[in-house]
C-alpha cells in the first residue's frame, strides 16, 4: 500500500515486519467485523417474522382453552374440530400442521393424533414453531402437549 | 517538486479515495439492515402499545358503562377480568361512531398520551354472513320470500348453525338451520295481513366452537316500498344493559322491541320514555352470541323496524393510515378477543413518523 509505504519509508527497516502483521490483523478484523455484523441484522428480520407467527399460534391456542375447550376435543379424539376450530380462528393465509402428545405420570410422551392435523399445504419459507401445554377437562387428569408448526401460505 | 512529494501526494490522495469510497459503499450496503433494525424496535414498541389497549381496563375502570365518562387512559379490557384480551361490551360500544355515547379519535388520541403515536382499531367477527334475496312468490294471502345465506371467511365457506328470525308488525318467528357447505336457502312466509316492512335477523355459529359466532340483519319491503335505510326513525344506543332509543321525528310511536341471541329471544320491557326518547332494559343472556335488538314502531301511518347489534360490531375506529405508508411507519398486530364470551378478530394498526 502506498500510505504504508511512505509511511514505513520513515520507519526502520527492521520494523516494516510488526507493521504488515499490524495491518493483517486490522483488516482480518474488519472483514470478520463486517460478516458478523450482517449476519446478526439478517437474522434479526426473519426472527421477528416467526416470532410474530408464533405470538398468533400461541394466542389462538389459549382461546380455544379458555373454556376448556381445547382439552376436550383431544379427550374426544376430535381432531377434525381442532383443526377447523384453529383454521377460523387463526387469521387467513396462515397454515399450520399440529401433532398432540400426552403424558401420563412420568412416562415418556405418546404420539395421539395418528394422521397429520393440517390446514392445507406446508410449504413456507417463514416457519415458526409453538408449544402449548392444556389440561383434560375429564375425572382423570391428563396433560396434554400440543406442537405446531405455522407458516405463511405461499 | 521532488519526486518523493509526488509520491507522498498521490499516495495521501488514494488513501483519501479509498477510504470514502469504502464508506460510501458500506452505508449503501448496511442501509436497509440498519433501517430494519430501527423497525424492528419501533415494531416492537408499537407491538407493546398495541397490547396495553386490549389488556388494560383503563381508568376509570368502568369508563364504558357511563356514557357521561371520558376515560383519563383508554384500555378495552373488561374490568378485573382474569382471562387474557377480553374486552368490555360497553366500552367497545362507545368506539362506534353510531353510538350516542361514543368517543371520538380525538378523545381517544388524548387518553392514550402518546403524541408520537396514532392507532386504528377494528373488531369484526371471525367469519361473515352474507344475505340475498333471490325470489319471491306473492299469493292471495301470503308472500314468500326466497333467501340465500352464505357463510364464508375469505371466501372459503364455513360450517355453522344458523338462527333466522323474522320480524314485522306483531309478528317473530324463528327457524334454525345447519349449514355444512357454507350456503343455504331458506324461505319465509309471511301473511298479507302483516304490515311491512319485515326484517331477516341471522346469528350464526361454527359448527365446532360455539363461541365463534357472527351476524347478519336484512330488511326488505313486505306490502310496503322498500324500507328506509337504518337511523332513519331511531337512533339506538345500547349502553350498560340499557337500550336507549331516541327519536327523530315527534310523531314517532314504539311498538314493541326485542333481544335476540342464538339460544334465546325476548321481548324486551320499557323503562322510561319521553317526547323524544325511550330507554328498554335488556337482559343478560347466557349466551356467547351476538345480540340483536330490534325495535318496531310507527311515524304517523310508516311502520318502521329499526335494529342494532350489541356489543355494536363491526367497528372501526382511529386514524386513516391510507395514503400515509411513504411518510409513517404503520404496523398490523392481529388478535383474537373476546367479548361476552363470543370470539371475534381484532386489527390494531399502529403508526408514527418515519425516524
Amino acid at each position: 500500500m502506498y500510505g504504508l509505504g511512505w509511511g514505513s519509508s520513515r520507519l526502520k527497516k527492521a520494523d516494516r515486519g510488526q507493521i504488515r502483521i499490524i495491518e493483517a490483523f486490522l483488516a482480518v478484523l474488519i472483514i470478520f467485523s463486517a460478516f458478523a455484523v450482517s449476519a446478526d441484522l439478517t437474522g434479526s428480520r426473519s426472527a421477528t417474522k416467526s416470532e410474530s407467527l408464533a405470538s398468533i399460534g400461541l394466542h389462538s391456542l389459549m382461546k380455544l382453552d379458555q373454556d376448556g375447550r381445547l382439552g376436550m376435543y383431544i379427550t374426544d379424539g376430535d381432531f377434525t374440530a381442532l383443526r377447523e376450530a384453529l383454521d377460523l380462528i387463526l387469521p387467513a393465509g396462515i397454515c399450520f400442521n399440529l401433532t398432540v402428545y400426552v403424558t401420563v405420570y412420568d412416562e415418556q410422551m405418546q404420539r395421539l393424533n395418528t394422521d397429520v392435523i393440517t390446514n392445507g399445504g406446508f410449504n413456507s419459507q417463514e416457519v415458526a414453531f409453538v408449544e402449548y401445554i392444556c389440561a383434560s377437562q375429564s375425572a382423570t387428569l391428563r396433560c396434554y402437549v400440543i406442537h405446531v408448526n405455522l407458516g405463511m401460505a405461499t | 517538486m521532488p519526486a518523493v512529494s509526488i509520491d507522498t501526494f498521490f499516495a495521501c490522495a488514494l488513501m483519501v479515495i479509498a477510504v470514502l469510497s469504502a464508506m460510501a459503499g458500506t452505508s449503501t450496503l448496511l442501509h436497509p439492515y440498519i433501517n430494519s433494525a430501527v423497525d424492528k424496535n419501533t415494531a416492537e414498541r408499537y407491538e407493546e402499545i398495541s397490547k396495553y389497549l386490549l389488556l388494560n381496563s383503563g381508568t376509570p375502570l368502568n369508563w364504558g358503562q357511563n356514557g357521561s365518562i371520558k376515560p383519563e387512559t383508554f384500555g378495552l379490557a373488561k374490568m378485573g377480568t382474569e382471562n387474557p384480551y377480553e374486552l368490555d361490551i360497553d366500552k367497545v360500544s362507545r368506539l362506534n361512531s353510531e353510538s350516542m355515547q361514543a368517543m371520538s379519535y380525538a378523545e381517544l388520541f388524548t387518553s392514550i398520551g402518546l403524541p408520537d403515536v396514532a392507532f386504528r382499531l377494528e373488531i369484526k367477527p371471525v367469519f361473515e354472513v352474507f344475505i340475498n334475496l333471490t325470489a319471491t312468490f306473492p299469493s292471495t294471502d301470503n308472500t314468500e320470500y326466497q333467501f340465500e345465506i352464505l357463510t364464508e371467511k375469505n371466501g372459503a365457506p364455513v360450517p355453522v348453525y344458523l338462527k333466522c328470525y323474522v320480524i314485522a308488525e306483531n309478528y317473530l318467528s324463528t327457524t334454525e338451520v345447519y349449514v355444512s357447505g357454507g350456503k343455504t336457502r331458506q324461505n319465509v312466509t309471511i301473511s298479507n295481513n302483516v304490515h311491512g316492512p319485515s326484517l331477516l335477523a341471522v346469528l350464526a355459529r361454527s359448527a365446532y366452537d360455539a363461541r365463534i359466532a357472527s351476524s347478519k340483519v336484512y330488511a326488505f319491503a313486505h306490502k310496503t316500498a322498500e324500507p328506509k335505510p337504518r337511523g332513519t326513525f331511531l337512533r339506538l344506543s345500547p349502553l350498560s344493559y340499557v337500550l336507549n332509543a331516541s327519536f327523530a321525528y315527534p310523531a314517532v310511536n314504539l311498538s314493541s322491541a326485542y333481544a335476540l341471541t342464538f339460544e334465546y329471544n325476548s321481548t324486551l320491557t320499557q323503562k322510561a320514555s319521553d317526547n323524544g326518547s325511550a330507554t328498554y332494559e335488556i337482559p343478560h343472556f347466557l349466551d356467547p352470541s351476538l345480540m340483536i335488538i330490534a325495535l318496531t314502531g310507527w311515524n304517523s301511518t310508516a311502520f318502521f323496524i329499526e335494529w342494532v347489534a350489541y356489543p355494536q360490531v363491526p367497528v372501526q375506529v382511529g386514524a386513516d393510515f391510507a395514503g400515509f405508508t411513504s411518510l409513517s411507519n404503520v404496523f398490523a398486530y392481529m388478535y383474537v378477543v373476546t367479548i361476552n364470551s363470543a370470539i371475534f378478530e381484532c386489527t390494531v394498526w399502529v403508526g408514527g413518523p418515519r425516524d
